[in-house]
């Protein structure tokens, strides 16, 4: 199982990933490394469903690769314009072997073939990233946004993460089951009495399960031990969350109506993002992975003032759509919020922007039923002065998006060749050993 | 260089790679003795270094890596399914050869994943027809062991947790004979009209609501299955893929408390909202701005759901520890479905009065039972066969409450009743001839309802799928479905609980049951509903309006709806939100000429489809494995497994491309089996016209094991014709009765208990509960393979 110590102690001691990780085509490592991950980094992905339209980011007149300055941005991301010194559009990579179509799946962020149905082939980059940089209580929190029905009737849902093959890592969808998971510990009075008597009943039920575990045969064990671990990792984050908790205060969300009575989904979107922002600067965690449509085909937009929703929207042309310069503009807003709230905080010599990298991109490429040739990709922030910024880039190389994946290992400090691409594959998907340099300070 | 020389070369290969050599039984010495051998006189005539077919070189390769897992899982595949040494081929290896190949590369890839993520793939479902069907048919093999099933822990079904949550809240009604469709308690619960799987809260003491039908709908609360199924094609119930993650206990948990809660108290609800009539409610509680929230709900005065030892707790002041201990062994019992130890209910009782006295009775009585929910038994059924002396062979008859559990889980979703608990109890459940008294007396017994009947069907079939099929509009209505988009929906589900009952009325019957699932003519429909999706397509002409109407035609292009016989009224089980669906439906008959049996239902067929178009590989290949006993290799994490994108071109050209010589290997074995559905759109719907050019639905079974059965067919009628008389089909038929019903992919030891089950099939006429029967009383079903010695190492 990929964990944060025997990760390091692999790469520690030059086994390279590749058997650490455990993904049938996991990836490829230099022979001689270092970790580097240094001090507090953290990267954020955002992935919109339905796919990316390029036409939508590439600003106006801009047929090559060049500077923002000046420019101007597509009425979708206008939003982003006061950052465009902090960011970078990317074109040009490409995810044909990830076998987009609908969705990706957790091929988005694996680099591996995805689709309905397919199991994760492997770790994503969210979750390699969360096990390279320093430790956090809760290395990696995953949150979905979808139609308040959804969102209500199945509260997590595993589509773009995985911590190896065949192991989905699930994302929080209710935000009022995550706020109690994650600021419960801090309320006071009878909501506390309460707190502390589930958490007794919390550690019974840990012990019950945990017992006769040796008496299974192995197979068994293993297969019944993630369910005991559950409640391990639930109990345990209790307790860490406890351990701080006078720190939380300091930054827990307002539990408002939006939380207990929302009246449309985005109301839901909303008090995630909150939860999310205040996790990253409560310094809860280091990777935040937002699947906005969680990863599929569906999705539901109706506090934008937007009626259809679904699988249509998926089918509609993205360029000069008022519905999808709606979504997408609310997108931007929530990225917005993100790096202004990483501004606001103090960190080192600078603030937490500083040291951070936001990934924004789609779980389908360019578009619905797409073949995945173009996906385009925007970062924001350069992750510690790693990425190079105010730029747009048109490459024309057509390297796999597990290219631009290896570079951020490269920009945390934990430089690869290649990401979840073996030898055998690298000509075939025209991977190019190391980061992608034009997108590098 | 000639053939002898590269024999050398690779009989050296293990000289290179001293590990190779090294003597014992690890895969070293394994690679040596069972790989290259084969590898030696089979494959390197065509993948030496020089000849390097298909761009495959296994001269030089080293025994199984995670690094070159990829080619090894390549060359298991295509071994195990025939498809490589080709056809035709001068000294082809001998079935068993193949096999012992087959299964020593298996075990390979098993040993180099170990640290690498594993590898368990060749137990899917989905592989098992990766041994080869004469073998498991023909002579028995000299030299098999007596076959038992791995003991395990089987993670219960999503649907079963549902069933059993379900009978906690709600009072069901019991089985009527007299209305043999209609849903009652044990039964399968259905989807609503929108696809989803709800359970609701305090549904049946509903009144009367503010606003219409989808205020309702968002007022009254309930919860979806909390257990993760595999959201694909095919059997998917194998004990191996599933466990219990840490969101979804989180998520029991959290939804054990909302139906304790209500087991305790009832509907949470304002007083005013409680009467005999809704008119003796005050208006100022009517207003519209209550629509769609919990206070706009009003229930009836008495009480309808369960009242258990949960709820008495309530109407004690100060509940005594044998108050407590009787909800806590009503709620374990209907939970786990067996009674629990003394240890158990002491346990769970103290639990209960802990929380009970941090947190007052009422909040208590909800938090201190949530545990039980949470119990492995809950949601794990053991087959661990912990008690009896193993056999020479290591296996251990399954006996008394896991026996007893094994029996109900093979049928039912429900604990079982009090006689087969209380024959575990007695130890009257520890021999063969127990075990046949039980399964006889179940079989029998209507009342006893049996979900998991239906559900191998629904398994086998897919047909459950057509209202998870995702339409494009555009294309939808193009091939004659509904312009309002959720209609189309909402008839996929409609007709799924339609062909639900045909199946239960064919197993009622049970005579020639594979038979008469391909051939029938009869159908269970809402005639008027199913009538656009059982009739034909005509032509892309938009229909005129009637001027009379108040609305445009619901289709944008002219159908012919089909005119079904008036036939008789039968009972189907639908969901039930917001008011007593109709359960009505008619037992008619298709046009003979057009349709036959479930392949030809609209649900099957769109279920087979995709947005855009039929898909006529997913439905060759569903022959293929379903029917044939053969199998398609995964395909090549190199394969960009896309069609062209030609919206003028018929999907038969488009398809063109799988018949390149590298994709026509596999796509022999599907597209010619799926291309005679062409008769049909992908909304389901008859054609005799494709673009406006006579529709092509010739196809051909090739290579299918069968000589009888090869040869071209002129169309999907001819095809099933030819397919239902086949005793191939039946046997295949039989292999996934076995695999659902063991959970696991069969094995070349398995071949004795399949050939019972194939004749007690035949020789009952085709009866259903002859082969299940069979197959329980089959070794491979009673013993579970233990291994004490490996269990005491490891404590």
């Amino acid at each position: 199982m990929l964990n944060r110590r025997n990760l390091l102690r692999g790469l520690a001691t030059g086994m390279g990933a590749t058997s650490i990780l455990g993904a049938p085509h996991a990836f490829a490592s230099r022979p001689n490394f270092s970790i580097k991950t240094g001090g507090a980094k953290r990267v954020i992905f955002f992935l919109q469903n339905q796919g990316f339209a390029p036409e939508t980011c590439i600003p106006e007149g801009m047929t090559e690769s060049g500077s923002l300055d000046g420019v101007t941005l597509p009425e979708p991301i206008q939003a982003l314009d006061p950052y465009k010194d902090r960011m970078h559009i990317i074109t040009g990579l490409h995810g044909r072997h990830t076998s987009p179509s609908h969705s990706a799946y957790f091929g988005a962020l694996g680099g591996y073939r995805g689709g309905i149905g397919v199991a994760p082939g492997g770790a994503t980059i969210d979750h390699v990233i969360s096990g390279l940089l320093p430790e956090t209580i809760m290395p990696h929190l995953r949150l979905g946004m979808d139609a308040l029905e959804n969102m209500i009737s199945r509260p997590t849902l595993a589509t773009l993460s995985a911590s190896d093959a065949g192991k989905p890592l699930y994302m929080h969808s209710n935000p009022v089951n995550l706020y109690r998971l994650l600021f419960g510990g801090i309320a006071t009075g009878d909501v506390k009495r309460r707190y502390e008597a589930r958490s007794r009943v919390f550690d019974s039920i840990e012990s019950l399960a945990g017992q006769g575990v040796d008496r299974l045969p192995a197979g068994e064990r293993e297969r019944y031990s993630s369910y005991v671990n559950g409640f391990r990792d639930i109990n345990g984050l209790r307790e860490r969350l406890h351990d701080v908790s006078d720190h939380l205060t300091n930054f827990a969300p307002e539990y408002d109506e939006r939380f207990t009575q929302p009246e449309f989904e985005t109301d839901w979107h909303d008090a995630l993002l909150d939860i999310g922002i205040a996790s990253l600067k409560a310094g809860l965690t280091s990777v935040l992975t937002i699947g906005s449509g969680r990863g599929e085909i569906f999705g539901s937009w109706k506090g934008l003032g937007i009626t259809e929703q679904g699988h249509n929207l998926g089918h509609m042309k993205q360029p000069d759509n008022p519905i999808w310069v709606k979504i997408r503009q609310y997108n931007c807003d929530m990225l917005v919020r993100l790096m202004q709230a990483l501004e606001s905080m103090p960190e080192g010599d600078g603030t937490m922007m500083d040291n951070t990298l936001i990934v924004y991109t789609s779980n389908n490429a360019d578009k619905q039923h797409t073949n995945g040739a173009n996906w385009p990709f925007i970062l924001l922030g350069n992750c510690s002065g790693a990425f190079r910024t105010g730029q747009y880039t048109r490459l024309t190389s057509s390297r796999p998006l597990n290219d631009l994946y290896a570079t951020m290992l490269h920009a945390i400090g934990a430089p690869h060749d290649h990401f979840n691409v073996s030898r055998a594959q690298a000509s075939q998907y025209r991977s190019v050993a190391g980061p992608i340099e034009e997108l590098l300070a | 260089m000639n053939k002898t020389q590269l024999r050398a070369i690779l009989t050296l290969i293990p000289l290179c790679c001293p590990t190779a050599l090294a003597a014992g039984d690890g895969p070293e010495a394994a690679f040596g003795s069972e790989i290259v051998p084969f590898l030696n006189q089979h494959c390197m005539d065509c993948h030496s270094a020089d000849a390097a077919e298909g761009e495959i070189v296994l001269e030089g390769v080293s025994r199984v890596t995670s690094d070159n897992v990829e080619l090894w899982k390549r060359v298991w595949e295509q071994v195990a399914l025939r498809q490589m040494p080709p056809r035709g081929t001068d000294d082809p290896p001998e079935p068993l050869a193949r096999l012992k190949f087959a299964d020593e590369i298996t075990r390979q890839i098993e040993s180099a994943m170990v640290d690498a993520g594993g590898f368990d793939r060749h137990h899917h479902p989905s592989k098992g027809n990766h041994i080869d069907h004469d073998l498991l048919f023909g002579p028995l093999p000299k030299d098999l062991s007596p076959t038992s099933t791995p003991a395990r822990l089987y993670r219960v079904h999503p649907m079963e947790h549902l069933t059993r949550l379900s009978s906690l809240i709600n009072q069901d009604p019991p089985y009527d004979p007299a209305k043999p469709g209609v849903r009652s308690q044990g039964d399968f619960i259905n989807p609503n009209k929108e696809g989803e799987i709800k359970v609701y809260y305090g549904l049946d003491r509903v009144i009367g609501w503010v606003g219409g039908t989808a205020a309702y709908a968002a007022s009254i609360t309930g919860f979806p299955p909390a257990l993760s199924l595999e959201d694909a094609h095919g059997l998917r119930s194998y004990p191996n893929l599933y466990t219990v993650n840490g969101a979804e206990a989180t998520q029991i948990a959290s939804t054990a408390e909302d139906i304790l809660r209500f087991m305790a108290f009832g509907p949470d609800a304002e007083p005013y909202q409680f009467a005999a009539s809704v008119k003796d409610i005050d208006k100022k509680y009517k207003h519209e701005s209550l629509r769609g929230l919990a206070q706009s709900l009003f229930y009836g005065l008495e009480p309808k759901r369960p009242l258990t030892p949960v709820y008495d707790l309530t109407q004690i002041e100060q509940p005594g520890d044998e108050d407590l201990a009787r909800a806590v062994r009503f709620l374990f019992t209907e939970l786990t479905c067996r009674r629990p130890t003394e240890d158990e209910t002491q346990r769970y009782t103290a639990i209960l009065r802990t929380a009970m006295t941090d947190l007052g009775r009422d909040d208590g009585i909800v938090l201190g039972l949530t545990p039980i929910f949470l119990d492995r038994a809950a949601l794990f059924r053991s087959e661990l066969a912990q008690a009896g002396r193993p056999d020479s062979h290591g296996r251990v008859m399954l006996q008394d409450a896991e026996l007893a559990l094994a029996i109900n889980a093979a049928f039912s979703y429900l604990r079982p009743g009090d006689d087969l608990l209380d024959a575990a109890a007695n130890g009257k459940l520890r021999t063969r001839a127990d075990v046949e008294r039980e399964v006889d007396r179940i079989l029998a017994d209507d009342s006893i309802r049996k979900p998991r009947m239906l559900q191998f069907f629904r398994e086998y079939f897919d047909y459950d799928r057509a209202g998870k099929i995702c339409k494009d509009t555009a294309a939808l209505q193009a091939a004659g479905g509904d312009t309002r988009t959720d209609q189309h929906y909402r008839a996929m589900w409609n007709m799924t609980a339609s062909t639900d009952r045909l199946i239960e009325l064919i197993l009622a019957e049970d005579r020639d049951v594979l038979k008469e699932l391909l051939t029938t003519n009869r159908i269970v429909s809402s005639q008027k509903e199913d009538a656009p999706y059982l009739g034909s397509y005509l032509s892309d002409k938009r229909p005129k309006k009637d001027p009379k109407a108040k609305r445009g035609p619901n289709r944008s292009v002219t159908i012919a709806p089909y005119n079904s016989p008036k036939g008789t009224a039968i009972h189907v089980r639908v969901a039930r939100v917001v008011k007593p669906n109709k359960t009505n439906r008619v037992l008619t008959t298709v046009d003979e000429s057009q349709r036959k049996g479930i392949l030809t239902h609209p649900v099957w067929l769109v279920a087979h489809s995709d947005a855009m178009d039929n898909h006529a590989i997913h439905r060759g290949r569903w022959i293929r494995e379903r029917l044939l006993g053969d199998a398609v290799p995964d395909v090549p994490i190199t394969v960009d497994a896309m069609l062209p994108d030609e919206p003028n071109a018929t999907l038969r050209h488009r398809m063109r491309v799988t018949k390149e010589e590298y994709c026509w290997k596999c796509h022999q074995k599907m597209d010619p089996l799926g291309l005679p559905f062409e008769m049909y759109n992908h909304a389901g719907l008859y054609r005799t016209t494709e673009l406006k050019q006579p529709v092509i639905t010739s196809g051909e079974i090739i290579d299918s094991g069968d000589p009888e059965l090869d040869g071209p067919v002129k169309d999907a009628l001819e095809m099933i014709d030819r397919l239902a008389a086949s005793e191939r089909v039946e046997q295949v038929f039989v292999r996934h009765a076995f695999r659902f019903w063991m959970g696991r992919n069969e094995t070349i030891d398995d071949a004795p208990v399949l050939q019972d089950a194939w004749h007690a099939y035949r020789d009952s006429g085709g009866s259903m509960k002859a082969l299940v029967r069979s197959l329980m009383l089959s070794d491979a079903w009673l013993y579970r393979r233990v291994d004490r010695e490996a269990l005491a190492g490891t404590r």
